[in-house]
Parts: structure tokens; sequence; C-alpha cells
């Protein structure tokens, strides 16, 4: 179970705070390819932070059960 | 001032607070964040304020904007802000300055301060401070609202990453509170978490917020805390042109040409002589009906229109470009203010 957090604009996007995932382990990159087809998230500018620590390069990155992913965009209100 | 309730915190006593006093703070931004930040920046016994902001007080924003009230619909921000700091902060040393923060203007205005607090509504803004605070290598204190989330860093402390290494593409379609909606509570919580980093800084005791970055959710007051480290491949310059602001006051008060550059139909619609609708699909073809040298005032819904056409008109050869700061309906909601006062 990998869980993802949602947050500002991709929070709308993905009408949801959050989901988990039901695979035991999947690479980030083709996690984050799947949730930006299913929520069209294309046009979204977003960090990706892999247990509360923002990912660089998510290339090599295999996400295990117990993993928590959030997707970051920056907010702009003030 | 008595300052004996804090300075009993052995965390700050004697040597903290006068710190504080020998501390300059410079808010960008008199809105939402900034009406938070300001009061408790002063009463904590900050030695010099400074205020940035070329807006005027308008009826939407007293619902979150506490240091204003009714009757100074109209007044210009920084200068009414400065006003209350002066009665109820009268040992502060309070600089308002009227002017947005610009590519022009920001290094002669941030140098003057130790540490600058981000009370801006734009992206694009948060880029600039950025960029000038690296520059001049003056830590900054950030803070931004998406509805009833808030975003809380602290930048380029002690040679600490920087906003483009957490952020590094101006995202120019993120949008502003007058668009997503925000409580005065938000902005308020938000604003009250920069103050007390401010005030960790300057004082020199507590943990800053220095390669992390706080999301609290006031829906749900989950607060979670997300690192990051520098990425030197970001960091380089925007390449977006800036152009100077206007604001809506002035432009209405003027008879300058003003190009409404949403496309046909879209709502609010806004009918006043000088408004011209160019949308921005047809807009160069329509250049031929303007003069190269005449000074140009663009508006849309966001703003991000707004960047594309002065980018597309600067290409063009105009030389006097202005983007008025804030949207469709700011303008329609200050001309049925002007009518009324009329």
């Amino acid at each position: 179970m990998i869980k993802v957090h949602y947050f500002g604009i991709i929070a709308e996007a993905a009408k949801s705070e959050g989901e988990t995932i039901s695979s035991p382990s999947i690479p980030l990159k083709s996690l984050i390819g799947d949730l930006t087809e299913k929520y069209q998230l294309d046009s979204y500018q977003f960090q990706i932070a892999v247990n509360r620590k923002i990912v660089k390069e998510m290339d090599a990155l295999e996400l295990k059960t117990g993993d928590e992913i959030a997707l970051l965009p920056a907010f702009s209100g003030g | 001032m008595d300052f004996s309730r804090q300075i009993i915190l052995p965390q700050l006593g004697v040597s903290g607070q006068k710190k504080l006093k020998d501390s300059k703070i410079l808010v960008v931004g008199a809105g939402g964040l900034g009406c938070a930040v300001l009061p408790y920046l002063a009463a904590a016994g900050i030695g010099t304020l400074g205020i940035m902001d070329g807006d005027r007080i308008a009826a939407s924003n007293l619902h979150r904007q506490l240091l204003y009230s009714q009757n100074q619909i109209g007044l210009l921000k920084s200068q009414e802000a400065k006003k209350y700091l002066n009665i109820n902060f009268p040992e502060v040393d309070v600089d308002a300055i009227d002017f947005f923060l610009e590519p022009s203007n920001a290094r002669d205005h941030l140098q003057n301060f130790d540490l600058i607090i981000d009370a801006t509504d734009e992206i694009s803004a948060r880029h600039l401070l950025n960029d000038f605070c690296q520059e001049l290598g003056i830590p900054w204190v950030y803070g931004s609202i998406h509805q009833f989330q808030g975003q809380v860093s602290v930048f380029n402390f002690e040679n600490g990453p920087n906003y483009k290494d957490l952020f590094p593409i101006a995202d120019a379609d993120a949008i502003s509170c007058s668009d997503a909606g925000v409580l005065g509570t938000t902005v308020g919580l938000i604003g009250m978490l920069q103050a007390n980093e401010a005030i960790k800084i300057v004082g020199g005791f507590g943990k800053v917020l220095s390669g992390k970055v706080l999301i609290y959710d006031l829906l749900s007051c989950n607060q979670q805390i997300f690192e990051f480290e520098k990425r030197p491949e970001n960091n380089s310059r925007l390449e977006q042109i800036s152009f100077p602001f206007i604001s809506i006051e002035e432009v209405i008060q003027s008879k300058r040409t003003v190009l409404d550059v949403r496309e046909k139909d879209e709502k609010p619609e806004i009918l006043k002589e000088n408004f011209l609708k160019t949308p921005l699909s047809t807009l160069a073809e329509k250049v031929e009906l303007f003069d190269r040298g005449e000074e140009i005032c663009i508006f849309c819904q966001t703003g991000k229109r707004s960047q594309t056409a002065a980018e597309i008109l600067h290409q063009l050869g105009f030389t006097q470009i202005r983007l008025i700061k804030g949207g469709a309906k700011e303008i329609l909601e200050q001309l049925s203010h002007e009518k009324d006062l009329s």
C-alpha cells in the first residue's frame, strides 16, 4: 500500500485530498505518469515528495509498501 | 513599551530583545498576510519596519485585511498600515513604500533591510524577491495561500536553499486569493507563522524553517513539513520580462488606452470608453490601431494573459506597456465604487 497526498490545485484537479495505491511496489515515475493521465495534470507544475522529502530526480526511485508521496504545487495567494 | 512578558522567556532574554530592536524588516505586500505580520512584528519590538505596496484598499479586502476599515477604501495600503502602526506602536520606525516590487526598484529598497517577509500574492513576485535576496544575501520568509491551505518557509538563510530550489519554474497559472477564495483566519494564521519565523531569525533562537516547507491545512488542522535541498541547476534568474504595474484607481482616473485581452463573451463585461476589447488571440492583428509610443495598460481575468499580451506588444516595438494590478472583477468593483461616490 502506498499513500498519495494532494495539495492546492492538484487536490482540486484530483477532487480528493489523497488516495491509497494497492500495489506493493511501483516505480515513482510510472505512478506519477498514471496519476497525471488519470487527473489530467499535464498543465500543472508540482514537486514530488517521498516520505516528506522532495525528490530531485525521480527516474530511479522505486516505491514500496508504506511509502507516502505528496504532490506539491506552489501556492500563490496572500 | 513593556516587553517584560517576552523578555522572561529564556530563549529571548534582554539580549534577544535588543536584537529585535536593532533589526530592520521589510514586509512586501500589505494585504492579507501583511496585515497579519505587521502588528505582531511591531508589538514584538522590531526597531524598523518597511511596508511596500502600491495597492489601494478595496471593500473586498476588509474581511481579511484587519488593519483597514470601511472609511479607508481607495487609500494606499502602505500609508494606512503605517498610520496604524504609528498610533499603536510609536517606538517603531515605519517606512511606507508606495510602490509594487519591480525589477527596477527591488535592489534599492531591499538592500536597506536585514530580513524580508513575502506577503505578496503572485508567484512572479516571489521569483523576483528570490533573485534580489539571493544577490544581496538577505534571508526571506515565504508565505502563501491556496484556499484553506498555506505554505511557509525561510529561504536564503545562512546559505540555505531558496525558492527556486523548492519551486524552480515560474508558474503563471497559479491563481490568487481573489480567484480561489480565502478566509481571513487562513491568511491570519499563515501570516502569524511568518512573523514567528521572523522573530526567531532576528532574535537568534529556535529552529528556523530553512530547507523545509510547512504546509498547514485549516480544514483538517493537519500540518506537514517537507524537506528539500539546494538545486543549483535551477537557479538561473527569471527570464520573463517584467513590465511595470499600474493600480486600478490610477487607470480609471486617467484617459490611458486600456486593452481588455480576454476573449469575446468573458464575464464580467466591462464597458468604458478608453477600454478596448482586444482578445489575446487577435491582438497581433490589431496592433496597427495603436501608436507604439503611447502608454498602453493591459488587463485580463487573472494576469497571465496580460503578461503574454505585454510580451507580444514588446516584441512588436511598443515601449510604454503597463500591467494593471488586478483582474476584471477588481476593476468592475472599483468602477462601481467610484460610481457610488460620484
